[in-house]
């Protein structure tokens, strides 16, 4: 464990190395990214200047759930999200996986976290910023309990995410290519910045039990606010457990079917 | 130089039609993201319990978002390109520059080359989607409307172009363009109004954005096309869009020739 804890450090020194190749690009995404979530905050409080509710959410609730969204789109774009969707089909189109099957880690551990974004890293603390402002405009009105109820879902939302970015990933195993599919899946994510009551009848049943993006920041935000049933509660626990074990089978399934033909 | 134009556009039509899959998926993308504000808008005129909000009712809404989403996705946002970065970066410009075309002229038109196919392919996607909201859409029937929205398309596709091309040329001087290019990218789809007509912003940032080059992009023609604006108004506009193009027009000129003289290709 303490020994991937330090290749984990040492694969983000050799990024940020990496990415700060070119200084005022590297400063300038993440002032890009930063603009670009002040400009999407921005179009929210233009909604809230003609309506005073979506659905049942406030402005400082969607606040939280905009806020939470950021929060684990950002961690997942830092660590495996780009390395899984990208890099692991181009690894196995040109055969590159083999250099990294000989390594005496976990391939999965190489493949997932081979590439840390340092630039998402830096325009994360801005995000960070505006989860506590939105916190603090909602009067820091929770329990303990539901703080760390929170926390554990936004962790159950990353394994959720973390095991369908793998399936995905791992369909390129059988036909090299699975980028297309990854950019579609990470366009459908983004239901998840808006709250799911802005959806009625079949779409809503759809987001919750067929490919239920609830779980990556409305269900955090409910939990936090007070509005989580225990039912919801173990669904949203229950469904990231089994993806997670389907999603690491079939990574094993496909690492065995890898035939490590190079052009 | 109209038959080495249609040249390029032929070259970049088979370049792109190699990769269809890949746009195929990259402009569903595009619409999923547009439909789903279209289900947040519904959401907000439910919420609101008003037939219009901002001056806008919800079919002109829903028409606003899926014409500006055509036009952000496939004519300015995607075609974005970098050829003219990576070819003064990667020393390819020296090639170019022996050719019996300027290299300008080259970028121009295979910009345009590719925001046609683009725009081809974005107009099949987003014709099946107006189907399922067939009764929910404004259709312009007005010719003169018509031809006004067209001028303002293509005054769009040309600002976009001059706007992103004094980026790249920049490429002369900065090692790296990319930053420049996407944090523009990103001012521009939201001071554009691709996401919301910028009518519903707040006063003092409708007043920012105005004095950009962007609302001719999407909001302008937009106007245009769901009748926000006088035709006599138009043609003000018009005449402004053209100012803003020939300035533009003027730095890209500048930049090039005081780049080039920079310009070294060293080989490997």
């Amino acid at each position: 464990m303490r020994r991937y804890a330090r290749l984990f450090m040492l694969l983000c020194k050799v990024s940020l190395m990496r990415q700060m190749a070119y200084r005022p690009h590297f400063f300038l995404m993440v002032f890009g990214k930063v603009i670009r979530m002040v400009l999407l905050l921005l179009f929210f409080q233009a909604v809230f200047l003609k309506v005073d509710r979506l659905g049942q959410w406030t402005f400082d609730q969607v606040l939280l759930l905009f806020a939470t969204f950021h929060l684990v789109d950002y961690i997942m774009s830092i660590t495996f999200q780009r390395n899984l969707s990208y890099g692991l089909p181009a690894l196995i189109q040109s055969g590159n996986l083999d250099s990294r099957m000989t390594l005496p880690v976990n391939p999965l551990f190489m493949a997932s976290l081979e590439d840390i974004d340092m630039m998402d890293f830096i325009s994360f603390i801005p995000c960070l910023g505006l989860l506590i402002y939105a916190l603090h405009r909602l009067g820091f009105a929770f329990t303990w309990l539901q703080a760390v109820m929170y926390g554990l879902l936004i962790a159950n939302a990353l394994i959720f995410l973390f095991a369908i970015v793998l399936i995905i990933a791992a369909i390129s195993f059988w036909t090299t290519q699975s980028a297309g599919l990854a950019r579609v899946f990470d366009d459908f994510t983004r239901v998840g910045r808006y709250p799911l009551d802005i959806f009625e009848g079949f779409w809503k049943f759809f987001f919750i039990y067929v490919l239920p993006l609830a779980l990556i920041s409305q269900v955090p935000s409910q939990a936090l606010l007070g509005a989580l049933s225990p039912g919801f509660l173990l669904y949203a626990l229950a469904i990231s457990g089994l993806l997670a074990v389907v999603a690491i089978r079939f990574w094993r399934t496909g690492l065995k079917n890898y035939s490590s033909t190079s052009s | 130089m109209m038959r080495k134009a249609l040249l390029i556009f032929r070259l970049v039509f088979m370049e792109r039609s190699a990769y269809r899959v890949n746009f195929i998926l990259e402009i569903s993308g595009g619409i999923l993201s547009i439909l789903i504000v279209v289900f947040l808008w519904l959401a907000v005129y439910r919420s609101a319990g008003r037939a219009e909000l901002g001056g806008y009712s919800l079919a002109e809404m829903i028409t606003y978002l899926l014409g500006g989403g055509l036009i952000n996705s496939f004519l300015l946002t995607t075609a974005e390109n970098p050829e003219t970065s990576q070819a003064i970066q990667d020393g390819a410009l020296s090639n170019l520059l022996i050719q019996p075309i300027h290299p300008y002229w080259v970028w121009l038109f295979r910009d345009l080359a590719a925001k046609a196919f683009l725009g081809v392919i974005g107009l099949a996607g987003y014709a099946i989607v107006s189907l399922l909201l067939n009764e929910r859409l404004i259709f312009l029937f007005d010719p003169l409307r018509l031809i006004l929205f067209g001028v303002a398309l293509a005054a769009a596709v040309l600002l976009q172009f001059l706007t992103f091309e004094s980026l790249n040329l920049l490429a002369f001087w900065v090692e790296n363009t990319y930053g420049f290019r996407f944090t523009l990218r990103v001012i521009m789809e939201v001071a554009g109004g691709a996401i919301i007509p910028l009518s519903f912003f707040p006063a003092l940032l409708q007043k920012v954005f105005a004095l950009l080059p962007f609302p001719y992009l999407v909001y302008f023609p937009m106007r245009i096309y769901l009748n926000k604006i006088e035709c006599a108004d138009i043609l003000p506009e018009l005449v402004r869009a053209a100012v803003w193009m020939a300035g533009l027009a003027g730095l890209n000129a500048i930049l090039w020739n005081r780049g080039l003289r920079r310009y070294t290709s060293m080989g490997d």
